[in-house]
C-alpha cells in the first residue's frame, strides 16, 4: 500500500505559489491583508475572523494537508500577536505561510484542531507561552508549563527574570519581586 | 487550584464511570518513558482504553533562551534539544540561518556534514534499536547496540573533543576540518559495521517472539499520520514514500542515490524495520560521500557579528527522528526576534493518544518506544 | 542420607537422658534446614554471579571483574551484605503484616521443595513416596507470596504484576504437571529416588522429548523468567510484584527466584536427565552437572529472547503447551498398556 509519491509527480500538475496566492485572493479577496512569493513559498496575511475557512479552503480545496508548524509572535511594537502557520503537502512542491494578526489585548483566534490534529499541541504551546486563546480548542491547557504557572514567558514583555511560578512572599529576605503579568 | 488536585478531581470524575477500569500513572519516573515523560492510562484489565500525554518535565523554554541569545551562541543550546542527534541539530540550525542570510557553505564542509550527519543517523538509530530492544525485554542488543555507537562516538570526539553535545557546525561551514586520517577511521568503522546488521537481526527481526510483538501493534492509519502531521520513520512506517532529504532536498543529498524504506500498514513493526533499514541507506550515502569528497576550506567567510535582514523563515531538515523544522524571525539584530523549534518527535508524540487505544500495556511500551522521543527535544 | 537404625539410637540416646522427645527431633531438623539453607545460598550466590558472567560474555563485555580478585567471584557476597545492611522500608500505606510475611511464604516454598530433591544416591533429606506430587503442591504456594507482596504493597503496578502472576503460573501449572505424568506412568510411583532409579539404562529425555520441552517452557515460566517474566516487567511493570521492596526482603525474593531454578532444574534433571545416575563421577556430581547445565539454558534463553506478552503467554500454555503435554500423556499411555 506504499503511497509511492515520488518526486511532486503524483499531484498532477503542479501548482507553482503565485497561483495558489490567486486562488486564495479570488476566493477570499477582501480577508487578506498582505500577499507575496518568495521563492516556493506563499505568503500571506490574513484577517483573524475567518482563518478557520481560509485553512480548510487551503487543506481541501488546494491539498496543502500538511501542517508543518504553528507559532506564535509577539509584536509589543504594534499591539498586536501573530500566529504564523506553515503549511505544505507531500505531493506538491509549493508551502504556504499564512500570518494572522490579533490585538494583543484580546489574542483570541479559531482553533484549527478539527483540520489537523497536529495542531492540538502546537496551539496549547501558542497559548502556554503567549497567551493567546484558541476558540473550539478541544482541550486547552498548558502543555510545557505547570498548569499553576503564572504568566506566558514568550511575551516580549514578560517581566520575570527569574521565571518564579508562585507569588513572592514579601517578608523572606530578597523577596522583593512580583510576578508582573497576571 | 493546583495541577494535581485538578488531576485528581478528573480522575476521581472519569473513574466513576466505570469500576472496572483504573488510571494508572505511568512516569515521569518509568524507566520505559525514556526520560521524563508521564502518560496517565486508562486501563481496563490489562487493555489501554485511553492515554492522556502529559509534557514539560524537562521544559527551560529554550526559545526564550534564544531570543536572547546572538545567532551564533544559539548552536551549543541546539545540541541540548535531541541529544542522542546533536550534530544533526547543529546542522539544521546552521542552515536554517544561512538561508535566511544567505550565506554560502564551502564544497567541503558540505560534504563533511553529510558524513556527519548520516552517522549520527546511523548513532542515533542504534540507540533507538537498543533501547527499543530493552522496552521489548531483551538486553542483549541495547548492549550490542551501543558497542557500535560508541565507535560512531570516538570518530565524533575525535572531530570535536565532544562525546554527546558536539556544538560542531557553524554558521557557514564546520568549525574546524577533520583530523588527518578521520575519513579513513570512517571507512574502517563502515567495513565493521555492515555485517554487525544482520548480527542484530539475528537478535531481534529473527526473533519470533519478536515479530509477533510488535506486528499489528499501535497502528497509525495513513490519515492520521497526515492529520498529526507525523514525519521521518513514523510517517514512512505508515506508507509514505517521503523524505525531506529527497523531497526538498538540502545540503548535497540531491547528489547521492539512496533508497527510501517504507513500511505498509503504519504498525510498529513498520517503523522499527523503517530504521532498520535507514541505517543501511546511511551507511550507503557516507560511502559515497567519502568517495567524492573534495579538499579545500570547510568555513566560508562570515562576520564576526551576523545581523540577519529582515525576514523569517522556516527551514526544515530531516533528523534522525524526522523533520526538524526551525521557525526564524529576524528584525535586523544580532538576535533573532522569535525562535521556535518544531520538534519532530514533539509532533510525532502528539499521535500517541491515537495509537494506543485498545492495546495491551505491554504494547504501550512497544509503540512508544517505536516513536523514539527524546524529551529534550518534546518538553524544550 | 543416614539409616532409619541410626536415627533411632540417637532418639533413644537422649530418652535415656530423660529429655523430652521433642528436643533430639527438633535438633536434628534445625540441623537439616540449616544444610539447606546453607547449601541454597551458596548455590543462589553462585548463580547470580554466574549469571551476570554469562550474561556479560553473551554481551560482548566483562561482567564483575574486581570484587574478591579472580573474576570478580565475591560480587555477589558483597551485593548480599550490601542488601543487607540497607534500610527497612515499608511503605506508609502498605498492608504491614502481609507485607512483612510475603518475602517468607515465597522463600518457604522454595526452600521446601528441597526436602525431596535426590542429590545423589541416598542424599535426600526425605525420601516421600509421593516426592513429584509434594514438590508440585509446595512450588505452587509460591504464587500466594507474589499475590500478598503485590496485595500489600499498596501499588497500582505491583498489584498488576501480582495479578499476572497468578493468570501464569496457574496456567502453566496445568501442562507442567501433565507433562510430568509421561514419565511417572513409566516409572510407577511418585517418588524421586524409584524415578532416578527406573532411569538406569535409559534417560527419560530420550523416551519422553515432547514431555522434557514442555516441562522445561513450563518450568521457565513457572520461575517468571524471560521470556515468560512478565509478572515483573521491568519495562512495563518497573518491577512487578517487587516494587516496593528493598533491602533484606528484596534479597529475600531474589534469593527465592534463584532457589525456584534451582529446583525445576533439579526436577528436570531428575525426572528426564536420569539424576545422579552417570559414570566415574560421584552421583552427586553428575547431579550438579546436570541441573547446572539446564540453569545454563535457562541464562541463555534469558539473554538471547525477547519477553511475550500476556495474551500470547495465555496462548501458549493453553493451545499449544497443554494439547502438547495431553498428547504426550496419551501416547505414553496407550505405549504402556500395549507394550
Amino acid at each position: 500500500m506504499a503511497l509511492n509519491f515520488g518526486r511532486w509527480t503524483s499531484g498532477g500538475e503542479s501548482v507553482t505559489a503565485e497561483e495558489i496566492l490567486q486562488q486564495i485572493q479570488g476566493r477570499f479577496g477582501d480577508e487578506i491583508r498582505t500577499a507575496e512569493v518568495r521563492r516556493e513559498e506563499a505568503c500571506l496575511t490574513i484577517r483573524a475572523d475567518r482563518n478557520y475557512e481560509i485553512c480548510r479552503f487551503i487543506k481541501e480545496e488546494l491539498g496543502y494537508d500538511y501542517l508543518n508548524c504553528l507559532s506564535g509572535v509577539d509584536w509589543p511594537a504594534d499591539n498586536e500577536m501573530e500566529v504564523v502557520y506553515a503549511i505544505s503537502s507531500l505531493k506538491q512542491p509549493g508551502k504556504i505561510m499564512l500570518r494572522v494578526r490579533l490585538p494583543r489585548d484580546e489574542p483570541v483566534l479559531g482553533s484549527v484542531v478539527p483540520l489537523w490534529g497536529t495542531a492540538n499541541w502546537h496551539e496549547r504551546e501558542a497559548f502556554d507561552l503567549f497567551g493567546i486563546r484558541f476558540e473550539n480548542h478541544p482541550d486547552l491547557r498548558r502543555i510545557l508549563l505547570s498548569e499553576d504557572w503564572i504568566g506566558h514567558p514568550l511575551q516580549k514583555d514578560y517581566q520575570d527574570e527569574r521565571f518564579v511560578p508562585y507569588p513572592w512572599d514579601d517578608r523572606k529576605p530578597g523577596g522583593v519581586a512580583r510576578p508582573t503579568t497576571a | 487550584m493546583t495541577t494535581v488536585n485538578l488531576q485528581l478531581e478528573q480522575i476521581k470524575e472519569r473513574t466513576a464511570e466505570s469500576m472496572e477500569e483504573m488510571w494508572v500513572n505511568m512516569g515521569p519516573q518509568h524507566p520505559s518513558t525514556h526520560g521524563v515523560l508521564r502518560l496517565l492510562l486508562k486501563l481496563d484489565g490489562e487493555v489501554i482504553r485511553e492515554c492522556i500525554p502529559y509534557l514539560g518535565y524537562m521544559h527551560r523554554c529554550h526559545e526564550k533562551i534564544g531570543e536572547n541569545r546572538a545567532y551564533v551562541q544559539i548552536i551549543p543550546y541546539t545540541d541540548r534539544l535531541d541529544y542522542l542527534a546533536s550534530m544533526y541539530n547543529n546542522w539544521a540550525y546552521c542552515l536554517a540561518c544561512e538561508r535566511l542570510m544567505g550565506i554560502p557553505v564551502p564544497e567541503r564542509a558540505e560534504y563533511l556534514r553529510v558524513i556527519i550527519g548520516e552517522l549520527q543517523r546511523i548513532a542515533s538509530h542504534l540507540i533507538w534499536l537498543g533501547t527499543f530492544g530493552l522496552d521489548l525485554g531483551n538486553f542483549t542488543i541495547f548492549m550490542w547496540c551501543f558497542r557500535e555507537r560508541e565507535m560512531v562516538l570516538d570518530l565524533f570526539e575525535a572531530v570535536s573533543g565532544q562525546r554527546l553535545n558536539y556544538s560542531f557546525m557553524r554558521i557557514g561551514g564546520l568549525a574546524l576540518d577533520v583530523p588527518e586520517g578521520w575519513l579513513a577511521d570512517v571507512k574502517a568503522f563502515l567495513e565493521w559495521f555492515k555485517p554487525r546488521l544482520p548480527e542484530y537481526d539475528r537478535l531481534s527481526t529473527d526473533q519470533i517472539i519478536w515479530q509477533k510483538r510488535i506486528q499489528g501493534v499501535g497502528i497509525l492509519k495513513p490519515e492520521d499520520a497526515i492529520s498529526y502531521a507525523c514525519s521521518g520513520p513514523v510517517l514512512r512506517g505508515s506508507g509514505f514514500h517521503w523524505d525531506l532529504r529527497r523531497d526538498d532536498p538540502y545540503s548535497i543529498y540531491d547528489r547521492f542515490d539512496f533508497d527510501i524504506p517504507v513500511g505498509e500498514s503504519g504498525d510498529v513493526w513498520d517503523r522499527f524495520w523503517v530504521r532498520r533499514r535507514e541505517m543501511e541507506e546511511s551507511v550507503k550515502i557516507v560511502e559515497q560521500a567519502l568517495k567524492e569528497i573534495p579538499p579545500g576550506p570547510v568555513l566560508s567567510p562570515v562576520a564576526k557579528k551576523l545581523r540577519a535582514p529582515v525576514g523569517d523563515i522556516y527551514s526544515r531538515v530531516e533528523t534522525p527522528r524526522g523533520e526538524l523544522g526551525f521557525y526564524i524571525v529576524a528584525d535586523g539584530s544580532e538576535r533573532p526576534y522569535r525562535y521556535k523549534v518544531r520538534a519532530p518527535t514533539f509532533v510525532n508524540l502528539s499521535a500517541l493518544p491515537v495509537m494506543l487505544p485498545g492495546y495491551f500495556i505491554a504494547d504501550c511500551v512497544a509503540v512508544l518506544g517505536s516513536i523514539d522521543i527524546v524529551l529534550g527535544e518534546v518538553d524544550r | 542420607m543416614v539409616s532409619p537404625g541410626a536415627l533411632d539410637q540417637f532418639y533413644a540416646l537422649f530418652e535415656a537422658w530423660g529429655i523430652p522427645w521433642i528436643v533430639p527431633r527438633l535438633s536434628i531438623m534445625l540441623g537439616v534446614v540449616s544444610i539447606i539453607i546453607g547449601f541454597i545460598s551458596v548455590a543462589a550466590m553462585f548463580l547470580i554471579w554466574w549469571e551476570r558472567k554469562i550474561s556479560a560474555h553473551i554481551q560482548a563485555r566483562f561482567g564483575p571483574m574486581r570484587v574478591g580478585g579472580w573474576h570478580g567471584w565475591a560480587q555477589s557476597i558483597a551485593d548480599g551484605i550490601k542488601l543487607l545492611l540497607k534500610e527497612d522500608i515499608i511503605p506508609k500505606n502498605a498492608d504491614r503484616p502481609i507485607f512483612i510475611l510475603a518475602p517468607m511464604v515465597v522463600f518457604a516454598s522454595a526452600l521446601a521443595a528441597y526436602v525431596v530433591i535426590p542429590f545423589g544416591p541416598g542424599l535426600i533429606v526425605q525420601d516421600l513416596n509421593i516426592g513429584i506430587l509434594y514438590i508440585i503442591a509446595i512450588s505452587s504456594l509460591a504464587v500466594v507470596g507474589i499475590i500478598m507482596a503485590g496485595w500489600s504493597s499498596n501499588n497500582k503496578y505491583a498489584a498488576l504484576g501480582a495479578l499476572r502472576s497468578a493468570a501464569q503460573a496457574v496456567s502453566y501449572e496445568v501442562p507442567l504437571v501433565i507433562s510430568l505424568l509421561g514419565p511417572i506412568l513409566l516409572v510407577g510411583s511418585l517418588s524421586m529416588t524409584k524415578i532416578v532409579e527406573a532411569q538406569q539404562y535409559l534417560w527419560f529425555i530420550v523416551v519422553q522429548p515432547l514431555a522434557f520441552l514442555t516441562y522445561f517452557t513450563c518450568a521457565v515460566a513457572e520461575t517468571n523468567r524471560l521470556p515468560f517474566d512478565i509478572p515483573e516487567a521491568e519495562s512495563e511493570l518497573v518491577a512487578g510484584f517487587h516494587v516496593e521492596y528493598s533491602g533484606m526482603r528484596f534479597a529475600i525474593f531474589f534469593l527465592a527466584e534463584y532457589a525456584n531454578m534451582f529446583v525445576v532444574c533439579a526436577i528436570a534433571t531428575t525426572v528426564f536427565l536420569g539424576g545422579w545416575q552417570g559414570p566415574f563421577l560421584p552421583g552427586w556430581v553428575w547431579f550438579l552437572i546436570k541441573t547446572f547445565f539446564l540453569l545454563f539454558v535457562m541464562i541463555w534463553l534469558r539473554w538471547t529472547l525477547t519477553r511475550v506478552r500476556v495474551d500470547q503467554l495465555m496462548h501458549v500454555a493453553w493451545k499449544v503447551l497443554l494439547p502438547l503435554a495431553f498428547l504426550n500423556l496419551g501416547v505414553t499411555g496407550l505405549a504402556t498398556l500395549f507394550l
